[in-house]
């Protein structure tokens, strides 16, 4: 390590001042989840509020009466349910469909040499450059044509294969050293052997974060169900909850509970997910 | 000749298309809140009793800037969907240009648009006609009554000018109470819109200096607290219903599509005031009764394959019948006659005073905005200098300075 | 070797090559298949719209005008006649990439720095599984609820100017209202809701650290901050590089916060470009000068790509 020999500072075993620091990180911390949460006490607080009550000068953090119903008349004024399933359905197709492809290509990019590896590539992260409203249209024709609108498929075929998966999972392999690759090669594994057998494995926490992230931003999509989906039975939950927002009125308060429950779903996600990041995984042997 | 043959056609078609009326159709129908407008209901279910099996399908978008968009992507992919409801007059120019619309003008030839005074005009593009009007909301002037008792002062009347008003909306405040006089909504029309009505001015002439008086009319109210300040609404984002149904504001200038929301939130136990409409105020030279407006119409998409289907219903629709259907639920038809206004004021919940029921028939009505290719550029220009004046980034006559010179450009 | 054996071994080469290429492409194709259907080729249709006019509606009316697009939204006439400070002065595009630009700087580099940071701070502690939640928490919401939140907060008489009030400072205005403030809230609502996204995008990074390499460190008696400096930073390097091209190109893109919170005002103050495209397209609807915006967005963020590509393939020469 050539670079540590430059650090000759002393290292810090004093107990006492580790100590405080810790404390000091601990309020740093508590004090930021704080100011994370606040918008959403007020939230939680808006969504037992009456209609009007909810943009009431001078704000007032909690409700004069708790209205609890507020959270099953979300269910009966629109078919929330089926909206929770449409979206289920997407994002749970999507994020399969995703974290396979793009790890698969992904290895294409990080780990081998092939003719036009740089160009196609520059091609994906062009095509995430590009916002989606000057390409939308064209997109739509297209769709259209080949039967898929106002089908779930659409949304599908339209999230499945995005740019941003190859990407993120191309930056993860890159990190794992190639000499473990070549080991692998003359130990005679064939190339998707090494990627099932040694990439997949030691990307777990990579593979991770592209379930959290496909899932989330799928479940949060709103231009696109919006356009694409137009019959009740297809809405996902995103497009149901602007139903709470009318020409001449707006149910803010119905909009809070019924972004609250959306809430659930990923939470419950990521919340599964989130011991990758802690386990971590076996780097011995890593080191070239 | 020609277009003889082809109104005879059409007449042809029209007779066939009669019978063919008894077998199951469906006619579908792109608007948007399907399920929670009272008047669309109310129209569904008019029509389809006086057409025995015919059924209208809602095609329900969301409200809102995405109904353009979402409407406009779907005909550009082809959609085949028979009626399209215009929710903004600039949609039936699009949507012409992309060839979106069917020209009206062989239906029309022995249709009688009489009731729509003239504003069927803005659905008319190089003399022919592309959509017919079925609703159409001018501004009236809401007041709370109760505080009006409550303060000993007489009600707004029907003829008041601008200066009147303010002095009222002063005299209406009482910030112990916290009581305003008014209420202005954060939108352009609520505060400058005033200097189109009677007709000889228009938000797209290119010269704004009409508007200063009422900048500064709204900005004194603003300092004396008569009114709550831009700023603050445009944050938290209050609704102007909210603000008149929390019974703390004693004026609203707004259109007529509150009547039905209040009559429904009243009726539902969510508000208890009492209210009452009259005409909005006017400016000196300016008739007494003059208001502005815009309007919602249907028009018949180019790829539907039941064009004289879709036309019974738009004429139905726009005509004296679907009139009273859209009177029904207190919405405002676009056809105007004594006995429209008769069917909204009888409508349960309206105020029963005859100062309401006069409002009901204004003197005239101009365009918010009137139709035309470089109006959605001068609206942004111009909705962008307003924000700057209400937010007092610069005064109103900076504004409007800007706002002449940027409209000046994109005329040139 | 002989002429014939360089040759046999040049065959061989080029085979073996030609394999490696097939393995390759058959790695790449799930996904691209369904990527260039879906996405590429609209994307290129895109491109080329950029050099028609369109109002939308049948492909006929397309019609072709070369350059015009880019003449209008960059002014040109009025340029040549009153200089380039009335591009960035009053032109709807100079203002949105000005306003843009300022954006992408600021939230760039804070974003990096707090997500890192909760990164390095969440790896190993008690309790980190709440904390990365609640840090998570904003992302996940939806869109409406938080920005309308937002709003409420930053009102004049909001909790966010409570707080500064009580720091003594006198300030007593509506950010979103407010010119200068309203980019401040967009900012803030920005970082506040993507650094728990970032964070876990360092989390994972983090765990593909070899152990030994820190390991080494402390035997040689590097201190927690020179570890940091000269283990752990060059080891997060390509996932640095993946935060700041996407961000740099998602803060290009910023568009639902600015909807909501303050439609582009006050004036044009908070004005970007998507909000700029968006307007043309679907309000206006010009579709081609909508591709036009499009473009000069594409060239920035694809320069600024491969400014950063570059530098990482420089680090992974080294």
């Amino acid at each position: 390590m050539e670079t540590a020999v430059h650090g000759r500072g002393i290292r810090k075993d004093n107990p006492a001042l580790q100590k405080v620091l810790r404390i000091i990180i601990w309020i740093l911390l508590i004090a930021l989840a704080a100011f994370t949460l606040i918008p959403f006490a007020w939230m939680i607080s808006s969504s037992l509020k009456l209609d009007r009550e909810v943009f009431a000068f001078p704000m007032r953090w909690l409700p004069e009466t708790y209205h609890w119903e507020n959270y099953s008349l979300i269910w009966e004024k629109v078919p929330l349910l089926t909206y929770f399933k449409n979206t289920a359905f997407i994002a749970i197709t999507v994020t399969l469909l995703q974290t396979l492809t793009s790890s698969f290509a992904a290895y294409a990019f990080a780990k081998l040499n092939f003719r036009g590896r740089d160009v196609l590539f520059l091609c994906y992260i062009g095509t995430i450059a590009v916002p989606w409203q000057a390409y939308m249209l064209p997109q739509f024709i297209m769709m259209r044509s080949m039967g898929l609108y106002d089908t779930l498929w659409a949304m599908v075929v339209l999230q499945a294969f995005s740019a941003f998966g190859v990407f993120l999972m191309r930056q993860f392999y890159r990190s794992i050293p190639t000499e473990l690759c070549e080991a692998a090669r003359l130990d005679g594994l064939s190339e998707y052997g090494i990627w099932a057998r040694i990439m997949l494995p030691l990307s777990k926490a990579a593979i991770a974060t592209l379930v959290i992230f496909t899932f989330v931003n799928t479940w949060n999509d709103y231009m696109g169900p919006m356009i694409y989906l137009t019959r009740d039975v297809n809405k996902t939950i995103q497009v149901g909850l602007r139903r709470f927002i009318q020409q001449y009125s707006s149910d803010y308060h119905l909009i809070m509970a019924a972004s609250l429950c959306s809430l659930l779903p990923v939470s419950i996600v990521f919340l599964c997910l989130q011991r990758y990041f802690i386990e971590g995984i076996a780097t011995s042997g890593l080191k070239g | 000749m020609k277009k003889m043959l082809s109104v005879l056609l059409a007449a042809m078609l029209l007779l066939t298309a009669i019978p063919a009326l008894a077998e199951d159709q469906v006619l579908t129908v792109v608007t948007w809140d399907a399920t929670t407008t009272p008047y669309l209901i109310a129209q569904k279910e008019a029509f389809e009793a006086s057409h025995p099996g015919v059924t209208i399908e809602y095609v329900d978008v969301e409200s809102g800037n995405e109904y353009g968009v979402k409407v406009g992507t779907m005909l550009s992919g082809g959609d085949t969907s028979d009626v399209i409801m215009l929710k903004e007059n600039d949609q039936v120019v699009n949507w012409q240009a992309q060839g979106f619309a069917a020209p009206l003008t062989d239906y029309i030839a022995d249709y009688d648009m009489s009731g729509f005074v003239g504003i069927e005009k803005n659905y008319e593009i190089d003399s022919v006609q592309y959509g017919i009007p079925f609703r159409s909301d001018f501004w009236v002037l809401f007041y709370n009554k109760d505080l009006f008792d409550a303060a000993g002062i007489e009600y707004p009347s029907n003829d008041m000018t601008w200066d009147q008003y303010a002095e009222l909306a002063k005299k209406m405040t009482d910030k112990e109470k916290d009581i305003y006089g008014t209420h202005y909504h954060t939108w352009l029309s609520t505060v400058a819109n005033w200097a189109v009505c009677g007709g000889e001015y228009t938000l797209a002439d290119g010269t704004y200096d009409n508007l200063l008086y009422f900048y500064k009319l709204y900005q004194d109210l603003e300092d004396s607290g008569a009114c709550m300040s831009y700023a603050d609404l445009k944050a938290s984002g209050l609704k102007y219903a909210a603000a008149f149904e929390n019974g703390n504001v004693a004026m609203l200038p707004m259109g007529y599509w509150l009547v039905s929301t209040l009559i429904a939130d009243i009726k539902a136990g969510n508000a208890s005031l009492n209210w009452g409409i009259t005409a909005v105020p006017h400016a000196d030279g300016v008739a007494a009764g003059s208001s502005f407006g815009n309007m919602t119409g249907a028009m018949i998409n180019a790829r539907s394959e039941q064009k004289d289907l879709a036309w019974e219903y738009i004429s139905w629709l726009g005509g004296p019948e679907g009139a009273k259907a859209t009177a029904s639920v207190g919405a405002r038809p676009a056809w105007v006659s004594e006995e429209v206004a008769a069917a909204m004021a009888a409508v349960d919940g309206f105020p029963a005073d005859d100062n309401s029921k006069a409002a009901l028939l204004p003197v005239s009505v101009a365009m918010e905005w009137p139709v035309g290719e470089k109006v959605p550029d001068i609206k942004t220009v111009v909705n962008e200098e307003h924000s700057l004046i209400m937010a007092r980034e610069v005064t109103p006559e900076e504004g409007i300075e800007e706002m002449n010179e940027r409209v000046a450009e994109l005329l040139q | 070797m002989s002429q014939a054996e360089v040759r046999k071994a040049r065959y061989r080469m080029g085979k073996l090559e030609r394999k490696n290429t097939l393995i390759a492409y058959s790695f790449l194709a799930p996904n691209f298949i369904g990527f260039a259907v879906f996405t590429l080729i609209p994307v290129i249709c895109a491109v080329a719209l950029s050099l028609f006019e369109w109002g939308g509606g049948d492909i006929s009316r397309l019609k072709f005008v070369g350059l015009e697009n880019y003449a209008t939204i960059f002014t040109v006439k009025k340029v040549a006649e009153k200089g380039i400070g009335y591009f960035f002065g009053r032109a709807d595009l100079g203002i949105a990439l000005k306003n843009t630009a300022f954006y992408t700087v600021v939230t760039v580099p804070l974003t990096i720095v707090c997500a890192l940071a909760l990164a390095m701070l969440l790896n190993k502690i008690k309790g980190a599984v709440f904390f990365r939640t609640v840090f998570f928490f904003p992302y996940v919401s939806s869109m409406v609820a938080i920005c309308v939140c937002w709003s409420f907060m930053l009102m004049r008489n909001g909790p966010v100017n409570q707080i500064i009030m009580a720091l003594g400072i006198d300030f007593n205005k509506g950010w979103t209202a407010d010119s200068t403030m309203a980019m401040w809230a967009i900012i803030l609502v920005s970082v506040w809701r993507n650094m728990g996204y970032y964070m876990v995008l360092y989390l994972a990074a983090l765990q593909g650290i070899p152990r030994e390499l820190t390991e080494a460190a402390t035997v040689d008696g590097a201190n927690k901050w020179q570890q940091f400096r000269h283990v752990t930073l060059p080891q997060l390097k390509p996932t640095t590089f993946f935060v700041s091209v996407m961000m740099v190109i998602s803060c290009f893109k910023i568009y639902d916060v600015v909807a909501i919170m303050t439609e582009g005002g006050p004036g044009r103050a908070t004005k970007m470009l998507v909000t700029y495209i968006y307007d043309e397209a679907f309000v206006k609807n010009r579709y081609g000068q909508a591709s036009a915006i499009s473009m000069v967005l594409l060239v920035i963020v694809l320069g600024v790509t491969i400014i950063q590509f570059r530098s990482e393939k420089k680090f992974s020469n080294d």
